[in-house]
């Protein structure tokens, strides 16, 4: 059961980060703006992140056949994605400066001096929960000024992602419990909520337009 | 509070201005333009430079000085400003 959410969370993350990257793409090459430039790295890492775990998913799977995936390889692939949700925040980092609340300050640190063990998933996991924390509020808070209905589902999506990341991580504390499944299957809502409101942005008419680089 | 407006918006809007409110068939002259975009002399001044240079705008001379007149290039970059403004806004960002 946890292999096979975990295969269809990982190709879903792969392909909405693609789909997303790439309209962030073509955005970029028609506009020249530096925010979908950002974007573009973002969602391209996030869906190579998911990528390169589907693919030691599938290697183990078929090829390797130990019962485990490779460590190192799961550890790679959430430290891809923490980039990819590294440059979300940035993004909005930008917009704002800095978080201006204390507390957030306070609660960046904190997720560190949890960390069980010194293993570096941990450590990719508590900084993707504190941006994906970050970039939902900073998306909330978008929507409260602009009323722009997109930015809800996209504010969502980061916090189910967030809460998926969270209740992953705390799943080490109790293994072979049902909290990872449930993280996963959070983490799949996310993924679809975050792709919604994109999906109904319409490109038609739009193309690749070498003279204005 | 006056909200902050990137390069981005501000060549939006410029655009924007040469194609639905312009003041005759001619084009804009840059003082029009300064009005309408709510932006400074010299920094209008580079901003057209590049819009020409890239081929968003026309520069006509009419009667001893410029008017501006947004080109097809530059319609089709204002549809996709437009286009992906509302994608970075769902994610909270301007472009």
């Amino acid at each position: 059961m946890e292999f096979l959410l975990e295969n269809i969370l990982n190709l879903i993350g792969f392909l909405v980060g693609l789909g997303i990257g790439i309209m962030s793409l073509i955005g970029f090459r028609n506009t020249g703006s530096p925010t979908l430039f950002r974007l573009t790295i973002a969602f391209f890492s996030i869906s190579l992140g998911f990528f390169v775990i589907w693919a030691g998913y599938m290697a183990e799977d078929f090829v390797i056949q130990s019962g485990n995936i490779e460590r190192w390889v799961q550890t790679l692939g959430i430290a891809i994605q923490t980039v990819g949700y590294f440059f979300i925040a940035f993004s909005h980092s930008i917009k704002s400066f800095f978080p201006k609340s204390s507390y957030f300050r306070s609660v960046g640190i904190l997720p560190l001096f949890l960390v069980s063990s010194v293993q570096l998933e941990h450590l990719f996991r508590s900084v993707s929960f504190i941006l994906l924390v970050y970039g939902a509020i900073e998306t909330m808070l978008s929507y409260i000024d602009n009323k722009n209905k997109g930015a809800i589902s996209v504010s969502i999506g980061l916090a189910l992602l967030a809460l998926g990341e969270f209740l992953g991580w705390y799943s080490f504390v109790f293994p072979e419990s049902i909290l990872y499944s449930v993280s996963m299957v959070i983490k799949i809502g996310g993924l679809i909520a975050l792709f919604i409101p994109v999906s109904k942005v319409p490109l038609t008419k739009i193309k690749f337009d070498e003279g204005l680089e | 509070m006056a909200e902050y407006r990137t390069h981005m918006k501000i060549i939006g809007d410029i655009l924007a201005t040469t194609r639905d409110d312009l003041q005759d068939e001619d084009g804009a002259t840059v003082t029009y333009l300064i009005r309408k975009a709510n932006i400074s002399h010299s920094r209008i001044s580079r901003i057209l430079k590049t819009l020409v240079s890239q081929g968003l705008l026309e520069q006509v001379d009419t009667q001893g000085y410029n008017k501006y007149k947004i080109s097809q290039t530059g319609r089709e970059f204002l549809q996709a400003y437009y286009k992906f403004t509302s994608f970075a806004d769902n994610f909270g960002l301007s472009i």
